[in-house]
C-alpha cells in the first residue's frame, strides 16, 4: 500500500478546486433570477476557497524548497 | 338646547355607526383568517426548509469519498484517489456551508408586518400625526446614574402634533411608551436589531466612527455581508442624507396592497436601521423627510435630515 498521489497531483487538485470555489462564491447571488434563490452560506464558501488557495501556495512552496 | 334637526342627524349617525360595526367586525375576522392561513403556509414552508437533506448529502458524500480514497490506496490508483478526494471534499463542504441560517426573504417582511400593523393601529387610534424622530442614545461606555440608564437605548419618538420635538430626558430615561411632555409615543425603532447586526459586522460602534467611515461600512455590510439589498448608495445633500436602495429584502412592505402608513413614515427595517446608524454617528436627532419607492418596488429612495435640538 502506498499513496497513489504525488505532491504535484495534490497541488493541481487543490488549485483547480480553489478556482472552482472562488468563482462559485463570486458568481452565486441570492438575486439571480435564472437560478432562483441559493440558500448557501457564501461567506463560508469563500473561506473554504481561500483556505484551499493558501494550501495551494504552501504546496508550491514545498515543491520549490524540494527542488532547491 | 339642541335644535331638532341636529338631533335627527346625530340619531342617523348613531344608526349608521351601529350598522357599520358588524361589517367592520366581519372584515377584521376575514383579515384575521387570512393572516392565520398565511401563517400556516409560512410554517409549512419553514418546515420544508428545515427538512432540506443537505446534512444527509454531506455525510453520504463524505463516507463514499473516504471509502474510495482508502480503496485507491489498496489499488494504487490515481484516478480512484482523485475521485475519493473529490467526494470527501464536497461532502465536507456540504456540511460546512449548509443553509441552516438562511430563510426566504418573504419570511422577513411577513414577520415585520405585524409590528407595522400595530404601529399603524396605535397611531390611528391616538390620532397622532407627528413626524417620527430618531433620538440617538448615549454611548455604551458613557457613565450614567442608574435612573438615567434608559438613555442608552435608541428610540423613535412620534409626537402627537406635526412638529419635530423630543421628550424630556426624564421621560426617556423612564422608558415610557406614552410620553406626556410633549405628547407622543416612544418606542424601539424597527431597525434597532439590524443596526446592532451592522455594528457586529463592522466590528465597530456607530458612535465611534465618522460619517465617511459609516458610508463605506454601511454599503459593504448591507450589500456584501448581509445581502439585504443588491445595491446601496448614500450621499450627503446639503443638510440631508440621500440613500438609494435597490432590491431590498423588505421591498414588499411598501406594496400598496398592504397599506402600511408607518412604513413610509418610520421606514422599513432597513431604512430605519440607516436612520439609527446616522443618529448614532452624528449624535443628532434624525427624521425621515421623504421616501420614494419605484412602482415595481425595486428602488427605494429616502432622504434623512439631522436636526439639532
Amino acid at each position: 500500500m502506498q499513496i497513489p498521489l504525488s505532491m504535484s497531483d495534490i497541488s493541481l487538485w487543490i488549485a483547480v478546486t480553489a478556482i472552482i470555489l472562488l468563482v462559485a462564491s463570486e458568481l452565486l447571488s441570492p438575486y439571480s433570477e435564472h437560478f432562483g434563490y441559493f440558500a448557501i452560506d457564501k461567506a463560508r464558501l469563500r473561506l473554504a476557497a481561500l483556505i484551499l488557495g493558501a494550501s495551494f501556495m504552501i504546496t508550491v512552496l514545498l515543491r520549490a524548497i524540494g527542488y532547491s | 338646547m339642541t335644535p331638532p334637526k341636529s338631533k335627527e342627524n346625530s340619531k342617523k349617525k348613531g344608526k349608521a355607526e351601529k350598522e357599520s360595526e358588524p361589517t367592520k367586525v366581519q372584515s377584521h375576522l376575514e383579515t384575521l383568517q387570512l393572516l392565520k392561513n398565511e401563517n400556516e403556509a409560512l410554517k409549512q414552508e419553514l418546515l420544508r426548509y428545515r427538512r432540506l437533506p443537505s446534512s444527509k448529502i454531506g455525510f453520504t458524500l463524505l463516507i463514499i469519498g473516504a471509502l474510495v480514497f482508502v480503496a485507491s490506496f489498496a489499488a494504487t490508483s490515481t484516478v480512484l484517489a482523485f475521485i475519493g478526494l473529490g467526494f470527501t471534499f464536497w461532502g465536507a463542504l456540504f456540511l460546512f456551508a449548509k443553509p441552516i441560517k438562511f430563510v426566504r426573504s418573504t419570511l422577513l417582511d411577513s414577520t415585520a408586518l405585524s409590528s407595522y400593523t400595530t404601529i399603524d393601529r396605535i397611531l390611528d387610534d391616538l390620532n397622532y400625526k407627528g413626524k417620527p424622530t430618531y433620538i440617538p442614545p448615549y454611548p455604551k461606555e458613557a457613565y450614567l446614574p442608574e435612573y438615567l440608564k434608559g438613555l442608552k437605548q435608541m428610540v423613535v419618538f412620534i409626537p402627537a402634533k406635526d412638529t419635530t420635538a423630543i421628550p424630556t430626558i426624564e421621560e426617556m430615561a423612564k422608558k415610557q411608551f406614552l410620553v406626556k411632555n410633549p405628547k407622543g409615543i416612544c418606542f424601539m425603532p424597527p431597525g434597532f436589531g439590524l443596526v446592532s447586526l451592522f455594528e457586529k459586522e463592522m466590528k465597530a460602534d456607530s458612535t465611534k466612527i465618522d460619517l465617511d467611515g459609516l458610508y463605506n461600512s454601511l454599503s459593504t455590510v448591507i450589500v456584501k455581508n448581509l445581502e439585504l439589498a443588491s445595491n446601496f448608495e448614500i450621499a450627503p445633500e446639503k443638510e440631508l442624507f440621500h440613500i438609494k436602495i435597490t432590491d431590498s429584502v423588505y421591498k414588499d412592505l411598501y406594496s400598496i396592497e398592504r397599506k402600511l402608513k408607518s412604513v413610509s413614515s418610520v421606514g422599513c427595517p432597513l431604512t430605519s436601521a440607516v436612520a439609527c446608524a446616522l443618529a448614532k454617528t452624528t449624535g443628532k436627532i434624525v427624521t425621515i423627510t421623504k421616501s420614494i419607492v419605484s412602482p415595481d418596488l425595486r428602488t427605494i429612495e429616502t432622504w434623512y435630515q439631522t436636526v439639532e435640538v
